[in-house]
């Protein structure tokens, strides 16, 4: 570390961090200097000018005087800094006074804002249109705070302009009014700079400069992914989000978004009337760095709902009908303890915190005797679980923001921007940095954008190419060195296995040119540090374990463990799958990560428990489902809060829970599940709760309740004990969500050091072994050492064979914009809407067979999904598939937003749909002629 | 954004853009050398050259293109007339009577600003400078210029011209 600078503000002296500018000492020193368009996570702008300061420097010929804009001016040895001298002030009060020609000033300057209270009329001392009150920023204006800080006169001297621009109220989630716009950029570079977006931009020149999109259309078409961040950047009324536009918070909690596996930490505004109004990313957040995204932002109403249960419900003669806690409980036991424990299931909300996990576990196997337990979204399990097996812990090995750093990305069948939006915002801006970013998917996803190599395999060839890539790495030399990599267990089987990959036959299996994969795997190879992120949306159930092996053995081969920039990252679903996983909510392992399988393992968490740990490997998620609806299992405990009743990931829940004997659900609302209860329990939401939840990077965050429970609702730990309790079993007399945590770190080896008081200072990533030991962002280095071994991968089979009735498979990519084609916007419900021409791709064979011509109208229908509909599009036909028996549709996000924008349900964001493979049928369109509208 | 039906003459016009853009033969190819590629073409940038040299150059979007193209006035954005004629307004030639030069021209074309007359035959821009002001005032038609004007001997040369074809066709 540098040395620190000195240097003296305002008389004080001050030490600044080499690089720093002065107003960035300034603001860490606690001294004020009003500025408006700098802002802490983005680079110096200098464009407000407001920030001016006079600046002292010492020169051979004696000090030198300046007036510098401070966010520009870095510090320098023995620089004098003054802020507040007389002609300073003037200045800025003259640059205000040019600003607030084109920004009403009533708002401002009106000399009652400070007399004011809430219950107040205006007393009409400014105009109408000017009145902070016809302003959605009121009380949170930045604008006002640098105004009132230099202590402008109510009317100032130059004549208000009203710029009269049209305000934008069509588009999903936001209001733009550029009447209220001051011209900072800050939405413009938050949007480019941070997001590497660009979906606004500043247009014109001079005096006539305003934000806006290309010929002012749309966003839904300008490449918007609605992340929000442009508003909670924005110091003006200019930007708001348009649902509860005008409410004021009371009070504002820093709490953890409940929808993905990011975690973003975010501050959750609470409005007087305990409704939740606002969500802000948290500019200090580790896993978000304030970034949010268009679920976390504009789909985490939901606890607002009006419809939530208030009160257990019990079904009496057909009914649902209110009851008290004790008789709920009752019931439950008397219903559950009549099965065997093969019969009976747990499904965690994919929303619980680690206390709920972790109750939700022991009661399974404490007081109901079984593995089937498994938190909802857990669909995927051996995306972590088989990192357990190879590398030693079943998570991310690195963290999120390293991915910044790395020169070069590999992202297998995932798309981050949608299911795991803030991931994909460092991955977008190391390319710009000048990372390769090689994308293996056959969808076009938002990614492949900005890759430098975009692998399109064959569905189902996803690991092939893998070994492929592997394979180049050694024969053009471009592994590790470092003996620990070449002794490595398994190494000799390995290569030996890797001929089967040679790339002229992995070019044919996959139909990937073998020149593609050649400058994939160099790109890949070469540089260092490189990191690997997987999904399996496009692989099938029986090649993923040998995905995370072939991805694991190609980031140990190139020495890419245990460095910072690196390592591996499982792309999953649910905010706290890590956290189930650890805390033992799963079929297969115990609190800790113990395995179920082992007898030590049972052991030791049987001894801590006081009871016999069932023995037999439960069932997951998705088969718990599957046995529900075949009737193997006969009764569950649902904690619904996020589970969608159907879905490409779960299936039909609707319909399997609907074959139970006896079930129990704990929701917030009156939803398809919680309808079908033989018990309804009231659930607590994110919102109402204490907890920890535990991100993709292992990343232990603390929720903070903001809104007051108003009836009998319980946090899912609580009423998991109660029910625990009832059975008559011992240890489920928790008092409180941190001695929840208490009992599970003790079990839990990798959180021994954690505690309430540690995460409310900041969160931790696991390992974090000791209380004085400050947590693990990067797995595998030296301090924690582990011999990971290199498994050999063998080529499986093509899996999901295409059937007669639906005989192609179709690959469907999402993008934010695609300029090259024409788009309608037409209005529903006074919004945008945007459709276009969809283009068909298909593969020259299939379409001969079809009798099918480049150019024809073709319909497309799915195999009917698990929510009962299917798919089903029409498109022109263009005969560019790369593929025999692959057909693509690239659609765009914007349809996405407007469908969370138009739900009717509470909580829109689990519903949002995924793009997996679906199997399909092509038709030519019966009519022709009506391909243009 | 083009509302209602692709047309083939849409297609048309986004494949001439795009053998336009990918004709550039410099070292370095921009979003800004590529708007003026697409100017010199077409003598205009409609909508869709924004949107395909968004696609074109690698990571702009058409926000970011629209926001160079904006930025210039040299940059139009609807078709110019059949012929242009340039009325300098600089210092030398305003001293020398430009103003009842851009007067009578006005008239003769029937416009009180700059742009195109309802015919589409004349695009009137006004010049802050056509460097020739030793022969003040003066005016360019078709980028010819015309010096020691009258407002009789430009209007004579407005009507000459709307007698020739458009240059270049």
């Amino acid at each position: 570390m540098p040395d620190p600078i000195t240097f003296t503000i305002d008389g004080q002296e001050v030490a600044a961090k080499p690089g720093q500018t002065v107003l960035q000492a300034a603001i860490d020193a606690g001294v004020y200097i009003p500025y408006l368009c700098y802002f802490p996570t983005m680079k110096p702008y200098g464009a407000c000018r407001v920030c001016v300061v006079e600046v002292e420097t010492p020169s051979p010929q004696g000090p030198r005087k300046a007036t510098l804009a401070s966010c520009t001016a870095p510090v320098s040895k023995d620089m004098v800094v003054n802020t507040q001298p007389k002609h300073i002030a003037e200045l800025r009060k003259g640059i205000l006074d040019l600003l607030m020609t084109e920004h009403p000033h009533g708002c401002l300057t009106c000399h009652r804002i400070e007399l004011c209270g809430s219950q107040d009329i205006c007393l009409r001392h400014v105009r109408v249109n000017d009145r902070c009150v016809a302003c959605p920023k009121n009380e949170r204006c930045e604008l006002k705070d640098t105004v009132r800080s230099a202590q402008l006169e109510m009317e100032t001297p130059l004549q208000y302009h009203n710029r009269n621009l049209p305000i934008h109220v069509d588009d999903p989630f936001y209001d733009r009014d550029y009447n209220l716009c001051i011209v900072c950029a800050r939405c413009v570079r938050v949007c480019e700079e941070v997001r590497v977006d660009s979906a606004l931009s500043l247009i014109s020149r001079s005096g006539r400069t305003i934000v806006g999109t290309s010929h002012g259309s749309s966003l839904l078409e300008s490449g918007c992914e609605f992340c929000g961040a442009c508003i909670d950047v924005c110091p003006t009324g200019a930007l708001v989000e348009r649902d509860y536009k005008w409410d004021k918070a009371v009070k504002s909690v820093n709490t953890v978004c409940p929808n993905c596996p990011v975690g973003c930490q975010v501050f959750m505004d609470v409005n007087k009337r305990n409704k939740v109004i606002r969500v802000r990313g948290d500019f200090a957040g580790a896993a978000n760095m304030g970034m949010a995204c268009f679920k976390g932002k504009f789909a985490t109403d939901y606890p607002n709902h009006p419809g939530r249960v208030r009160y257990p419900m019990v079904r009496v003669e057909g009914q649902l009908q209110r009851t008290t806690w004790e008789q709920a409980l009752e019931r439950i036991t008397v219903g559950l303890l009549k099965y065997k424990p093969a019969q009976v299931g747990v499904i965690s909300s994919p929303r619980g915190t680690n206390e709920d996990h972790y109750v939700a576990q022991k009661l399974a196997r404490v007081a109901l005797k079984t593995n089937n337990v498994d938190s909802a979204l857990n669909v995927v399990p051996e995306l972590t679980e088989s990192l357990q097996n190879v590398l030693g812990h079943p998570a991310a090995t690195n963290s999120i923001w390293e991915l910044e750093k790395s020169k070069a990305i590999l992202v297998v069948s995932g798309n981050p921007t949608e299911e795991q939006n803030v991931l994909a915002v460092p991955i977008k801006k190391a390319t710009r940095a000048g990372a390769s970013l090689i994308v293996i998917d056959p969808r076009e996803t938002e990614l492949t954008r900005y890759a430098a190599h975009w692998l399109r395999p064959r569905p189902g060839t996803e690991v092939a190419l893998l070994g492929a890539i592997l394979r180049v790495v050694f024969e053009e030399s471009l592994e590790d060195k470092n003996p620990g990599v070449n002794n490595a267990g398994g190494i000799g089987d390995l290569k030996q296995k890797l001929w089967d990959f040679d790339l002229v036959r992995i070019s044919s299996v996959t139909g990937v040119p073998a020149d593609a994969i050649r400058a994939a795997a160099r790109a890949y190879g070469a540089v260092r540090p490189a990191a690997i992120v997987y999904g399996a949306d496009t692989i099938g159930r029986a090649d993923r374990a040998n995905l995370v092996q072939a991805a694991a053995n190609l980031a140990m081969a190139t020495g890419n463990l245990g460095v910072r920039g690196g390592g591996l990252f499982p792309l999953y679903h649910g905010a706290n799958t890590q956290g189930a996983l650890d805390v033992g909510c799963t079929p297969s392992l115990l609190p800790g990560h113990r395995r179920i399988d082992r007898a030590e393992d049972r052991k030791r968490i049987a001894e801590s428990w006081g009871v016999e740990v069932p023995s037999e490997t439960g069932l997951g998620t998705n088969v718990m489902f599957e046995a529900m609806a075949g009737g193997q299992i006969k009764a569950a405990i649902v904690m619904a809060d996020g589970i969608p009743p159907k879905s490409d990931l779960l299936g039909d829940v609707q319909a399997a829970v609907g074959n139970l004997e006896f079930l129990v659900v704990s929701d917030y609302v009156m939803s398809e599940i919680a309808s079908q209860a033989d018990v309804l329990l009231p659930a607590a939401t994110y919102t109402e709760i204490s907890g920890t939840y535990t991100n993709l990077e292992r990343r232990v965050q603390l929720l903070r309740p903001g809104m007051a429970l108003t009836g009998e609702e319980r946090p899912g730990w609580q009423a998991l004990a109660a029910i625990g309790q009832a059975t008559g079993s011992a240890g489920f007399e928790f008092e409180s969500s941190s001695s929840v945590l208490a009992e599970l770190t003790g079990l839990v080896d990798v959180y021994k050091g954690i505690t309430p008081e540690r995460l409310a200072d900041r969160s931790l990533q696991w390992p974090v072994w000791a209380s004085d030991h400050a947590g693990t962002p990067v797995l595998y280095n030296e301090a924690n050492e582990s011999k990971p071994q290199f498994r050999a991968v063998t080529m499986t089979a093509m899996d999901a064979q295409p059937d007669r009735e639906f005989p192609l498979l179709l690959a469907h990519g999402r993008v934010l914009q695609d300029p090259t084609r024409d788009v309608r916007i037409t209005k529903a419900d006074e919004l945008n809407q945007l459709s276009r021409d969809e283009i068909v791709e298909l593969h020259p064979e299939d379409a001969r067979a079809l009798g099918i011509a480049a150019g024809d109208l073709v319909d497309v229908r799915s195999r009917p999904r698990a929510d009962g509909g299917s798919d089903l599009f029409t498109g022109i036909a263009r005969l560019t598939s790369p593929h025999r028996g692959m057909i693509a549709i690239t659609t765009l996000f914007a349809s996405v937003a407007s469908d969370v924008e138009h739900s009717q349900h509470p909580d829109p964001a689990p519903r949002v749909r995924g793009l997996p493979l679906r199997q399909v049928v092509v038709t030519k369109a019966p009519v022709a002629a009506t391909a243009a509208d | 954004m083009t509302s209602g039906v692709t047309t083939a003459a849409d297609t048309e016009l986004r494949e001439r853009i795009r053998r336009t853009l990918r004709s550039q033969k410099q070292r370095t190819i921009t979003v800004l050398s590529s708007l003026l590629a697409v100017q010199h073409e077409i003598k205009y940038v409609p909508e869709v050259a924004i949107e395909e040299t968004a696609h074109f150059i690698k990571g702009a979007t058409i926000n970011d293109v629209w926001s160079v193209a904006s930025f210039y006035t040299n940059f139009r954005f609807t078709p110019p007339g059949d012929h242009t004629v340039e009325v300098c307004w600089g210092p030398s030639c305003h001293i020398k009577g430009a103003q009842h030069v851009l007067r009578a021209v006005q008239s003769e074309l029937g416009l009180d600003r700059e742009g195109e007359t309802s015919d589409g035959k004349f695009t009137l821009r006004y010049n802050t400078c056509l460097g020739a002001c030793a022969h003040a005032p003066v005016i360019a038609i078709d980028h010819v210029h015309h010096g020691r004007i009258t407002p009789d001997s430009a209007v004579r040369h407005v009507k000459q011209a709307r007698s020739k074809p458009a240059p270049g066709h």
